[in-house]
């Protein structure tokens, strides 16, 4: 069931400059949220401006986490947030990540598409291995994960976060690839993934986040899917990746 | 809810307030508020337009298809959709089973041949109570304003289509066109027995730092409250000049943008980008449209273009 919901805001921090990350009161015990799914948010100074669409970083009973990179008006208005605020949302949206039982997962995020990662590298304890890499610009960006790659070097291996893909995929028999991160990322990686499973999280501009616009739609298979009702998570491999 | 009612040629609507094609979808009827009541009762609505089919199915426009300005939405999407059969195979037997609200059924050909072939094979539906003929997308080559711009060419169409159907036909018209209300009274002198406007208008963003544009395809249709002064003049001046009923859409985000457009001359309304910032908004729209005329002992009815 989707709902649109008025939550209360527990907690702001922020955990690295340009990042901000909420915790929200959900009200009520939540149940078959999956990595990848995603809330529309939007803080109430922007009443009027479309709702932002975020990927959830971790449910616990009732709280729901969101990390959020600052990139414009919407993003930002998240920065002014007070513990007792309210926060508009429309959800939960989106498919999420399949189960990864028994399976031997290599966990790829670049940037902000950090949250639905983490939270299966969280879970992962409980559903199997999971091998969490992470790249950014910089040590300003740097999350916990088991590999670190930053473009200046500044924390972790200086490099892509693509770089050893293929090594660490032998090294750890990895049978299932997780991506989530910017489109040149997702393509690389989609290149050098092609004989494993691999699912990616795509981002994308929405207006609805439930399936009524078509705002959303990227090149998937032979038509355009929607982000936010056919996705956020596809099989890489389907993804036109020239034409984005 | 007898303050609000009203009609639209040969429908009868239990309630002014309408979506606009595009913005709206049996996704926002399942909507659900903190108590897990529908966000947006469906009787709210006096008729529900669904998003514009053409004969084929259309993959639309590349991506990105969306942009937020300061005051509106930029959109390129392209029409895309499942096209007739696709329509009538899969969404329709849903509709006829969700709604209990006049379904007006929006769409497009890429000829006049075409768009006669569409409207025959509909007829039969009985769950279709009207259509909207779409002459007026700005996103598409083929199909839309490519119809639209030129009253000639509507007064063909439609004419064509009036002899085919003995339900409402609604012609969506484009605010950008020289003269609209030419367009209007070539749509009404060919047999429509309502109008709808405004579609999007053109529009544009691009990034100053990069020059790249916004969109895809550079330029696309804008929508939202930066559109309301502009659809109400036009509104207001097809108003001057038609007989049939407008169904008026541009910017409605609150009852009182509502009560404006009844004013300027509209019979009914519908709420299009609102429906994306503030989901739930045509319920909202026709309860205060409902309380405002209550307490004043009003009728929108009586209210039809009565601008001072």
């Amino acid at each position: 069931m989707i709902t649109k919901d008025s939550l209360k805001v527990l907690d702001v921090s922020s955990p690295a400059p340009q990042y901000v990350c909420l915790k929200l009161d959900a009200g009520k015990p939540l149940q078959g949220l999956l990595p990848g799914m995603f809330y529309e948010l939007r803080a109430p100074s922007q009443k009027g401006r479309l709702f932002k669409p975020i990927s959830i970083l971790e449910v616990e009973e009732s709280t729901l986490s969101f990390l959020i990179k600052v990139v414009g008006a919407g993003t930002q208005a998240f920065t002014q947030l007070k513990a007792g605020d309210r926060v508009e949302a429309i959800g939960p949206l989106g498919n999420g990540f399949p189960g990864i039982a028994g399976r031997r997962v290599l966990l790829v995020s670049g940037g902000a598409g950090y949250p639905p990662l983490a939270w299966i590298k969280r879970k992962s304890d409980v559903a199997g291995f999971c091998l969490h890499l992470h790249g950014c610009a910089s040590a300003d960006e740097a999350f916990p994960c088991d590999l670190l790659y930053t473009d200046d070097g500044s924390l972790g291996s200086k490099g892509l976060v693509t770089d050893s893909v293929d090594c660490l995929i032998a090294e750890h028999n990895i049978d299932l690839v997780f991506s989530c991160g910017p489109v040149p990322m997702l393509a690389k990686l989609t290149e050098l993934c092609m004989q494993i499973e691999h699912y990616v999280s795509m981002e994308a501009y929405m207006a609805c986040g439930i399936g009524v616009c078509h705002g959303c739609a990227i090149p998937v298979d032979k038509a355009f899917k929607l982000v936010c009702k056919d996705g956020p998570v596809f099989d890489a491999t389907q993804i036109r990746w020239s034409e984005l | 809810m007898k303050q609000i009612e009203s009609s639209l040629g040969k429908l009868k609507l239990a309630s002014c307030v309408t979506v606009a094609s595009g913005t709206f979808g049996l996704e926002y009827l399942k909507l659900k508020d903190a108590d897990g009541k529908p966000l947006l009762p469906q009787e709210s609505l006096g008729a529900y337009v669904s998003k514009t089919i053409t004969y084929e199915a259309k993959a639309g426009n590349p991506s990105p298809r969306l942009y937020e300005t300061e005051c509106g939405l930029l959109n390129s999407i392209g029409l895309q959709n499942p096209g007739l059969k696709g329509f009538l195979n899969n969404d329709l037997p849903i509709l006829k089973e969700t709604l209990r609200i006049p379904l007006i059924v929006s769409f497009s050909g890429s000829s006049i041949d075409e768009f006669c072939e569409m409207i025959t094979t509909m007829e039969p539906y009985d769950e279709i109570a009207g259509y909207e003929v779409n002459v007026s997308c700005p996103n598409v080559e083929k199909e839309g304003i490519a119809f639209g711009a030129d009253p000639e060419v509507i007064y063909k169409l439609v004419s064509r289509l009036a002899v085919l159907t003995d339900k409402e036909l609604n012609v969506k018209l484009s605010p950008n066109v020289t003269d609209i209300a030419q367009m209007a009274l070539a749509a009404q002198e060919a047999g429509a027995s309502s109008l709808a406007l405004i579609n999007t208008l053109w529009g544009m963003a691009i990034d100053w730092k990069t020059g790249k544009a916004m969109l895809s395809k550079k330029v696309g249709g804008y929508s939202g409250r930066g559109v309301k002064p502009v659809a109400l003049a036009l509104v207001y001046k097809v108003a001057q000049v038609a007989k049939i009923p407008i169904l008026a859409m541009g910017g409605i985000h609150s009852w009182q943008d509502a009560l404006e457009f009844i004013y300027a001359g509209a019979s009914a309304v519908a709420v299009g980008t609102a429906n994306f910032t503030a989901p739930g908004a045509p319920a909202k729209i026709a309860q205060g449209l409902h309380e405002y005329c209550k307490a004043n002992n009003l009728y929108i009815r009586d209210l039809i273009a009565k601008v001072k």
